[in-house]
């Protein structure tokens, strides 16, 4: 058999995976094993992390909603549980983040809409 | 933690200017006759920013809370005997493999368990109570620094920010339990001895009174 080398496939192939992982702190950005390596964990956070965004955000949304609604001192049971059922009761369909955002920017306009559906 | 030996005024002053003060709202705290647990809870939501609409877990955007009357802050049951607060003391140089299962802490220095009774931290610096418990009740992350340095609590009621815009914090409505019938039975023990106290006195008085009006006629 005829003498081959390898030449530069695998120079080709890690300088794609290295420019990805130019970024990163030490070694990980330096050691070309390394770098394989990393580049691979970060792909997989990625990718199980735009799931967990979405979980996220809907869980601080929650917490903001109950923040705001708390405030209104005026009924018994200010709380998030009983908004979304009022909310659901009166089938006022709007999602977790746009409520969040009207108690941010607009928060008298959701308390006056909350005093009005929670009985 | 640092234990601070007495109360300084001027140390619950300092440090404002760390403080991005932009914002945020003076709470005030009148820890007179409320029970500490139930305080401190309320204090790290407040301190946290979690009653905000615009809470954001990794920006720490808590209002400053001033604590006042500190001293007079109660415990219920037996705490006021029994509650200890533990510290150890010695310093840790490194931390040592001795094998891979095992980590073992290496001291500089040869220190103890220290405790303090709840009584005696009160009688040496009642803030401390208030801000540990506060503290121990914030999440540990890098905000807990920052957290701390929003918390202002005085022994007493006098505080030197007496210029700022000032809001007291009204207590959420609270739901006391009822009484267990042992406790329910010492009271009532209690006030039927406070009774016959005061029959005893009234009856003694009553007889002067007698008396007197006798001589007068």
């Amino acid at each position: 058999m005829t003498r081959i080398k390898r030449g530069y496939i695998a120079r080709k192939r890690r300088t794609k995976i290295r420019l990805f992982t130019s970024s990163f702190r030490g070694a990980h950005s330096r050691l070309t094993r390394t770098i394989s390596q990393q580049k691979i964990k970060a792909l997989v956070s990625a990718n199980r992390d735009r799931d967990r965004k979405k979980r996220g955000f809907r869980g601080l949304w929650i917490h903001r909603i109950n923040a705001i609604i708390g405030k209104n001192k005026k009924k018994q049971y200010n709380r998030y549980s009983n908004l979304l059922y009022n909310m659901y009761k009166g089938q006022w369909l709007l999602n977790h983040k746009i409520v969040a955002q009207m108690g941010i920017l607009k928060g008298n306009c959701l308390l006056m809409i909350a005093n009005e559906i929670i009985t | 933690m640092k234990m601070v030996n007495a109360f300084n005024m001027k140390r619950a002053a300092a440090g404002l200017r760390r403080i991005n003060l932009d914002g945020l709202r003076w709470r005030v705290f009148d820890a007179k006759g409320q029970i500490l647990g139930r305080l401190a809870s309320q204090i790290a939501t407040v301190v946290q920013g979690k009653d905000k609409p615009t809470y954001t877990p990794n920006r720490d955007d808590g209002d400053m809370c001033i604590v006042l009357n500190a001293k007079d802050v109660c415990v219920t049951g037996r705490k006021l005997t029994d509650k200890v607060y533990y510290w150890h003391t010695g310093q840790v140089l490194c931390l040592k493999h001795f094998s891979l299962n095992i980590d073992i802490m290496v001291y500089r220095y040869v220190g103890h368990l220290k405790e303090r009774t709840f009584k005696d931290q009160m009688a040496k610096d009642p803030t401390e109570v208030i801000r540990k418990a506060v503290l121990r009740m914030l999440p540990r992350n890098k905000l807990r620094d920052d957290r701390d340095r929003k918390l202002r609590i005085f022994p007493g009621s006098e505080h030197p920010f007496g210029d700022r815009p000032l809001e007291p914090y009204v207590m959420p409505p609270r739901s006391v339990r009822e009484m267990r019938p042992r406790e329910r039975r010492a009271m009532v023990r209690a006030q039927k001895k406070a009774e016959q106290q005061q029959q005893n006195t009234d009856g003694t008085k009553k007889g002067k009174k007698r008396e007197a009006p006798e001589e007068s006629a």
